[in-house]
């Protein structure tokens, strides 16, 4: 509310997730790039191995090329994209680690000079001495990774910085040390995707490729325990996402390990195996593979923070927790600075808000769009179920603005689709209403499923006397919105429930706790919603 | 009439105390200046020479584009890395000014990032193909120096829209999609010229240090290149005067005021004036000289420190335009001692590591040490 909202086609996050896992993707190749060539050529001329410290020399200059141009630049690029997108947590997390940055940036500094001496003086620095330059390079490099992982670890961990706000608590954080471990594997992965991008053709072939492949297969059994270490340590609601409750946790878990069994298999049989299988394709195949992983571990790691930008202290949406009782009080009007119009009771003020506080994660269509989501819900539904937003599955920050604000917004929302019209049969009625149940219920509840299931509520309960139960649902639960479905789908979606309900069930399914996702909401104390419905 | 809006300061208190910031920022972007001027300067004149050197009648102009050609991206390095730590502290002390003209122009303010990129991997190129003299090097050169231009155009439109907080909300409202530029400021252009202008003029009298030592090895090159320097330099130097008084001009009547009654600014300028003339004088009649003059050597430094009083001059006229909203006395303050004892420690020893490669590099006695020790 602090900064004007920059408007985009595509979600504010997005963008970040974009520049983020590019950048990820080459600056972990910097570092264990950096390592593999120092120890690559230190073997080559240990064994007096000319044609091996030949590709020392080839791939020291692509390394050069791809990390000190697109690594560094793109690295900056981030710093840009999230002053953009989320101006209030960069600005906190510069506060708070001005000097941690201050400190990463001295070791840039070292890490861009050794890589550029270390990449031009291979015919004319004497052997020890460029080797010291390329163990100078490494160190610089995997000391920016040990620095950094502090503040990206802080923004889902902060630990006890919460109470003390102290720079160290901050930084060696719970997951501080279960991250370098695993970024550090990762790197090792990396180190040796890329190492076969320069691979010769003929001298030196095969031992590259092993030694390649050994990298990888090292970095493969490092992660999952490292991982697993990792896991143990993030909060309750980001394990609970582990669960498999969410989809797009789901598909990152399964994608990450999928792109890297792929990619060790690849290793093992045209790395080890039979290296002159390793063709420019397959070698493409594996860069592809190392996109994948990081691309599916940087989700995963941004999605598990969820409703946070920084646990505890700034929404997803650049909304400060600290800040979200007065703008529940007062109004976004009252301390948004930069509004795209002074009327609140026009559509665009609607549509301004939603840009505002729901952009950084959603547009109207498309990627994470609200049309899907909000199909079938009315102005007034909207407007009250905003109060209860962060009740949904866990992941929604609560709704920071007042009741006019909300009905605003409410407005915005149901003008985005059609309101729906059914003629409602016998032959569709069960159709019409798993679409309402699907609109009005299905956003914080299943019937037979495992997350918030209402069977246990109406098991055995007749489609009339499931209708009977609505005009008082709202009542029922300060979690719970007004039921204000018109009759015909409140018959049909009656109907769907008391259907469901009465299926035979194979066995009886285990309810899913889900975290409410703040602890800051005014409006609505944290409580058990699947115990009070039942 | 419609309240200014100004982002509120972050509620953490800063990590450090304000004069150290304020140091380290002057001392860091005056180090980004000098790279920057090096990397676009140099790229204009590298350009020039090529294009020059392509005709059998200018081996010397053909000599120096070479040269030149391999220091291009090791210097676009030092602007970025250097550029960085500037950012980060500029971030520290005036973030709410900054983010918010960032977001006003994002769309550009981003772009910025792909259009480094592709100038830098110009610069590359142009490296490992100016030998050859070819013309797709010189098209490449000329569009990796172009998109220069282009990114320091929008460096100066947010460095000034973040002081002007007045013109914020509606140029919000008129673009939200971050499409905007500073034009309707009056001190942009002006700015943007005496940036561009002092690059190449910095660029020049780095050049006639340079050529000044390559005389004791190549004294016929080495003087054509210590003249040709000497003349860009008072030539740039006497435009820039121009430049600098429009750009005062166009500065609001009330700021330059604020400005030019604050002692401070007023000894910096008369400081940076003094300093400027005495570089122009003693690069021109050392560049004269039959032998290696050490009054060239005089002259760079003096521009040296024109430069950080410029940088300086800068840095209050930023405090005058942004009086009436930021009192850098008052934001809260809570060091990090510990922390800042580390970074000053890591920064010595950092400094120690690259310069003991630089000795490294030097006792190898190979031409890569020009290219090296030029930072």
């Amino acid at each position: 509310m602090n900064y004007p909202h920059w408007q985009l086609p595509v979600p504010g996050g997005m963008l970040i997730a974009l520049v983020a896992v590019l950048h990820v993707f080459v600056s972990h190749f910097a570092v264990g790039g950096g390592f593999f060539l120092v120890t690559t050529e230190s073997m080559a001329r240990r064994q007096n191995d000319a044609s091996l410290l030949d590709y020392c020399k080839r791939h020291s200059k692509f390394f050069a090329l791809l990390t000190l141009v697109f690594g560094a630049i793109s690295g900056v690029g981030i710093w840009f994209t999230i002053g953009l997108v989320s101006p209030e947590a960069t600005s906190s997390l510069i506060h708070a680690f001005v000097w941690a940055w201050a400190i990463e940036w001295v070791f840039f500094f070292v890490e861009i000079a050794a890589a550029i001496i270390y990449a031009k003086t291979w015919d004319s620095l004497p052997a020890r001495d460029h080797m010291i330059v390329g163990w100078i390079y490494f160190v610089a490099a995997w000391m920016s990774l040990f620095v950094i992982n502090g503040i990206l670890t802080f923004m889902l961990t902060p630990g006890r910085w919460i109470e003390t706000q102290n720079f160290w608590d901050g930084i060696f954080n719970p997951t501080f040390w279960p991250s370098v471990v695993a970024r550090t594997a990762v790197s090792a992965i990396l180190a040796g995707i890329f190492g076969y991008i320069t691979l010769p053709k003929q001298d030196a072939r095969e031992k590259v490729a092993r030694w390649a492949a050994t990298w990888m297969i090292v970095g493969a059994l490092v992660l999952p325990i490292s991982l697993s270490w990792y896991f143990s340590k993030i909060p309750l609601f980001s394990q609970l996402y582990m669960n498999g409750v969410l989809t797009g946790v789901r598909h990152a878990v399964r994608g990450g390990v999928a792109f890297t069994l792929l990619a060790v298999a690849i290793a093992v049989v045209c790395g080890m195996w039979k290296p002159r299988w390793m063709r420019p394709p397959v070698v493409a195949l594996l860069v592809v593979c190392g996109l994948g992983m990081i691309g599916a571990g940087e989700y995963l790691r941004e999605f598990l923070r969820k409703p946070w930008v920084i646990n505890k202290v700034i929404y997803a949406n650049d909304v400060r927790a600290a800040e979200v009782e007065t703008l529940q009080a007062k109004g976004v009007r009252q301390s948004a600075n930069f509004l795209l119009t002074d009327d609140t009771a026009s559509a665009e003020y609607g549509k301004n808000l939603f840009e505002l506080q729901c952009g950084s994660c959603h547009a109207a269509g498309g990627y994470r769009g609200m049309n899907r989501r909000v199909d079938g819900w009315d102005a007034a539904f909207a407007a009250d179920i905003l109060q209860h937003i962060h009740m949904l599955r866990g992941t929604m920050p609560p709704y920071a603005g007042d009741e006019q604000d909300r009905k605003a917004l409410g407005q915005y929302l149901a003008s985005l689709n059609p309101p729906w019209q059914f003629n409602i049969t016998a032959a569709n009625r069960l159709e019409v209403g798993g679409k309402v149940f699907g609109a009005r219920c299905g956003h914080c509840h299943t019937v037979n499923g495992n997350f918030r299931p209402l069977r246990g509520t109406f098991e055995k309960a007749t489609p009339s006397q499931v209708q009977e139960i609505f005009p008082a649902l709202g009542a029922m639960s300060s979690n719970m919105p007004e039921f204000n479905a018109p009759e015909d789908q409140a018959q049909a979606l009656a109907f769907y429930i008391s259907h469901e309900a009465n299926l035979p069930l194979a066995q009886k399914p285990a309810p899913a706790e889900m975290p409410t996702g703040t602890n800051h909401s005014r409006l609505l104390p944290q409580t058990d919603l699947r115990q009070e419905v039942r | 009439m419609q309240t200014i809006p100004i982002p509120h300061v972050d509620p953490l208190p800063l990590p450090g105390p304000v004069w150290l910031f304020t140091a380290l920022l002057l001392v860091v972007f005056t180090l980004h200046v000098v790279a920057m001027n090096s990397a676009l300067g140099g790229g204009i004149w590298t350009l020039w020479n090529y294009l020059r050197g392509r005709h059998s009648e200018h081996p010397y102009s053909r000599r120096l584009a070479n040269e030149l050609s391999q220091m291009l991206p090791t210097l676009l390095a030092f602007t970025v890395t250097l550029g960085v730590a500037a950012l980060l502290f500029v971030q520290v002390l005036f973030g709410n000014f900054l983010y918010t003209s960032s977001i006003l122009i994002g769309a550009l303010w981003l772009a910025v990032i792909p259009l480094v990129m592709a100038a830098y991997y110009g610069f590359y190129y142009f490296s490992y193909t100016a030998e050859q003299g070819k013309g797709t090097a010189g098209c490449v050169l000329a569009i990796s120096v172009c998109v220069l231009l282009s990114i320091a155009f929008i460096f100066v439109n947010n460095m000034t829209l973040m002081l002007s907080p007045s013109r914020w909300l509606e140029m919000y409202r008129a673009h939200p999609n971050g499409w905007n530029l500073n034009l309707g400021d009056h001190s942009v252009i002006p700015r943007y010229l005496h940036i561009v202008n002092g690059a190449i003029a910095l660029f020049s009298a780095i050049l006639a240090h340079l050529g000044m030592r390559k005389m004791k090895v190549d004294a016929e090159y080495g003087r054509w290149l210590v003249q040709r320097a000497a003349l860009v330099f008072a030539a740039c130097t006497g435009l820039q005067f121009l430049l600098g008084m429009w750009l005062l001009l166009a500065i609001p009547r009330e700021i330059a005021m604020v400005l030019l009654r604050d002692p401070l600014a007023g000894a910096v300028f008369g400081l940076a004036f003094v300093s400027v003339i005495a570089a122009m004088l003693l690069i021109l009649l050392g560049s004269l000289a039959e032998k290696p003059s050490p009054l060239v050597h005089f002259g760079f430094g003096m521009s040296l420190v024109t430069l950080f009083l410029m940088v300086c001059l800068r840095y209050l006229l930023r405090l005058a335009y942004l009086k009436p909203y930021l009192n850098l006395g008052t934001l809260a303050v809570r060091p990090q001692v510990s922390v800042i004892a580390l970074f000053l420690i890591l920064f010595v020893g950092g400094l120690a590591t690259v310069g003991y490669m630089l000795l490294l590099v030097a006792r190898s006695k190979k031409p890569q040490v020009h290219v090296a020790s030029m930072h």
